[in-house]
C-alpha cells in the first residue's frame, strides 16, 4: 500500500514538471479583464 | 508495555494541531495583503499549495525521515515509517506517550507545512510556480526533516547537546528565516519597485492574517507542551504576552521613528513576538516574556531598517522577522529559562547555567549554516531543471495572471 501511495505522488510530481508553462503576458491580461466583465455585472 | 491513552492530552494535542493549520491559510492572507494586487493570488496560493503538498509528502515520508528512528549519527531519521507504516492509533513510546502516535504526527505535520510556506515571503512577486514547487518538495525534505530529527529527536545530535528549542525558534523560524535570506539573494530584486518599499495592497488582509497566525500560535506553543497541563498553560501565557509586548514595542519605535503609530507596524510586530517567545515559551516565567517581547520588537524592527537600506529584496521580511527574530528567542532562552516553570527544562544564564547560552548559540550557528548551504545548493539545482524567476514581461504583468491565469480582484 505504501509503494502505490508512493507512486501516486511521482505520477503528480512528474505531470508538475511537464505541466506547460504558458506565460500570459499583458494583452492576455486585457483579454482575460474583458471576458471577466458580464460575469461581475 | 505501551503508556496509557489520556483523554485530555490527546483532545489538547488534536485541537493544537487545527489551531497550527490555521496558521498557514493565516500566512497567506498575511503575506497576501502585503503584496501589489497583481500578485495576490499567486502570493497566497504558495501558502495554500504547500497545505496540500506537504500534507501528502509528509505521510509519504517527512514524517519518517524527521522522528523516526536514527539511521546512526542523529543526523536523520530512518525510513522505517514510510507511508506512516506502524505508525498508529497507540502511543509511540518515544514521542509524546500519552496521546496516540499519530495525533502526534498530526501536530507535527502543521510546523512542517507552515515552515517552508514562511520561505515564500521572501521570493514573492517573482518566483516561477513550478520552480516554487519543486523548491518546497525538496526543501522540506532535504532542510526541514533533518533539522527537526537533529532538534526534537531524542537521538539528534542538538538534543543530545542539550539545545532547548520548546516549539520551533531554530527547527520553523530560523531555518526559513535563513533560506528565505539565500532565496531573496539568489533570485534577485524586483522589476518596479517604488523606493524605499512597495506599498502593501491590503492592510486590513495583511492584520487579518496576523490576528489567525496569533490564534493558531496557541496551538503552535501551548500544544507543544505535549499534554493538558501546566507547562501548556505557560506556553499560552508567555506566547501572548511576548507578542502583545512586541506589538506595542513596534508601535511605539515606528511612531517616534516615522511619526506615525503604524498599523502594519502592530501586525508584524506582533508575528515578531511570536516568533521569538517560540523556542522559549514552556521554559521561561510570563514577566520574562515581556523582556523578549520588548528586546525582539527593538531588534528585529532594527533589522528591516536595514534590510530597507540594502540591496537584498526579501520582499517581505521574512529574514528579519523570522531568522532574526527566530535567533534571538534561541538566545533569550538560553538566558531566561528556568527549572521553576519546567522541570524538563534546563537552567539558563540568570538560572545560574551560563554554558545554556553558549549551546543556544551553537544551535543558532548550526541551523543557520545547513540551511544556507543546503537551500542555496537546491535554488541551484532547481533552477537548472526550470528557471526559478519569471521573465520580465510576466513579472510587469503579475503572477496572478501570468502565472495562474486567475485575478484576484475585477475592479
Amino acid at each position: 500500500m505504501e509503494i502505490a501511495a508512493l507512486a501516486s505522488f511521482a505520477v503528480l510530481f512528474c505531470a508538475w514538471l511537464l505541466a506547460p508553462d504558458r506565460p500570459r503576458t499583458a494583452s492576455a491580461a486585457e483579454f482575460i479583464s474583458h471576458e471577466a466583465e458580464p460575469v461581475v455585472a | 508495555m505501551a503508556a496509557e491513552i489520556n483523554a485530555g492530552d490527546t483532545a489538547w494535542i488534536l485541537m493544537s494541531a487545527a489551531l497550527v493549520m490555521l496558521m498557514t491559510p493565516g500566512l497567506a492572507l498575511f503575506y497576501g495583503g502585503l503584496v501589489r494586487r497583481k500578485n495576490v493570488l499567486s502570493t497566497i496560493m504558495h501558502s495554500f499549495f504547500i497545505l496540500g503538498l506537504v500534507s501528502v509528502t509528509w505521510v509519504l515520508w517527512g514524517y519518517s525521515l524527521a522522528f523516526g528512528p536514527d539511521t546512526g549519527l542523529g543526523i536523520i531519521g530512518g525510513l522505517d515509517w514510510v507511508g506512516l507504516a506502524g505508525v498508529t492509533g497507540d502511543p509511540s513510546g518515544t514521542y509524546a506517550t500519552t496521546v496516540p502516535h499519530l495525533a502526534f504526527m498530526a501536530f507535527q505535520m502543521m510546523f512542517a507545512i507552515i515552515t517552508p510556506a514562511l520561505i515564500t515571503g521572501a521570493f514573492a512577486e517573482r518566483k516561477r510556480f513550478k520552480a516554487f514547487v519543486l523548491f518546497a518538495v525538496a526543501w522540506s525534505t532535504f532542510v526541514y526533516a533533518p533539522i527537526a530529527h537533529w532538534v526534537w529527536s531524542p537521538d539528534g545530535w542538538l538534543f543530545g547537546l542539550g539545545v532547548l528549542d520548546f516549539a520551533g525558534g531554530t527547527v520553523v523560524h530560523l531555518s526559513s528565516g535563513v533560506a528565505a535570506l539565500v532565496a531573496a539573494l539568489f533570485i534577485g530584486r524586483r522589476a518596479g519597485l517604488v523606493e524605499p518599499a512597495t506599498e502593501p495592497h491590503d492592510v486590513p488582509m495583511t492584520v487579518l492574517g496576523a490576528g489567525l497566525l496569533w490564534f493558531g500560535w496557541f496551538g503552535f506553543n501551548a500544544g507543544s507542551a505535549l499534554g493538558a497541563n501546566g507547562v501548556a498553560a505557560t506556553a499560552f501565557v508567555t506566547t501572548n504576552t511576548a507578542a502583545g509586548m512586541a506589538a506595542i514595542t513596534w508601535v511605539t519605535i515606528s511612531w517616534i521613528h516615522r511619526g506615525s503609530p503604524s498599523v502594519l507596524g502592530a501586525a508584524v510586530g506582533a508575528v515578531a513576538g511570536l516568533v521569538a517567545i517560540t523556542p522559549a515559551a514552556g521554559y521561561v516565567t510570563p514577566a520574562a516574556a515581556i523582556l523578549i517581547g520588548l528586546g525582539v520588537g527593538v531588534v528585529c524592527y532594527g533589522a528591516a531598517q536595514l534590510r530597507l537600506r540594502s540591496r537584498v529584496d526579501d520582499a517581505l521580511d521574512v529574514f528579519a522577522v523570522h531568522g532574526v527574530g527566530g535567533a534571538f528567542g534561541a538566545l533569550a532562552t538560553g538566558i531566561f529559562a528556568t527549572t521553576a516553570v519546567n522541570a524538563a527544562g534546563l537552567d539558563g544564564l540568570l538560572a545560574g547555567n551560563a554554558g545554556q547560552l553558549a549551546t543556544q548559540a551553537f544551535g543558532v550557528l548550526a541551523v543557520a549554516a545547513y540551511s544556507a548551504v543546503v537551500t542555496g545548493l537546491i535554488l541551484t539545482i532547481v533552477n537548472l531543471v526550470v528557471p526559478i524567476r519569471v521573465p520580465g514581461a510576466e513579472e510587469e504583468t503579475g503572477l496572478d495572471l501570468a502565472q495562474h491565469g486567475e485575478a484576484a480582484y475585477q475592479v
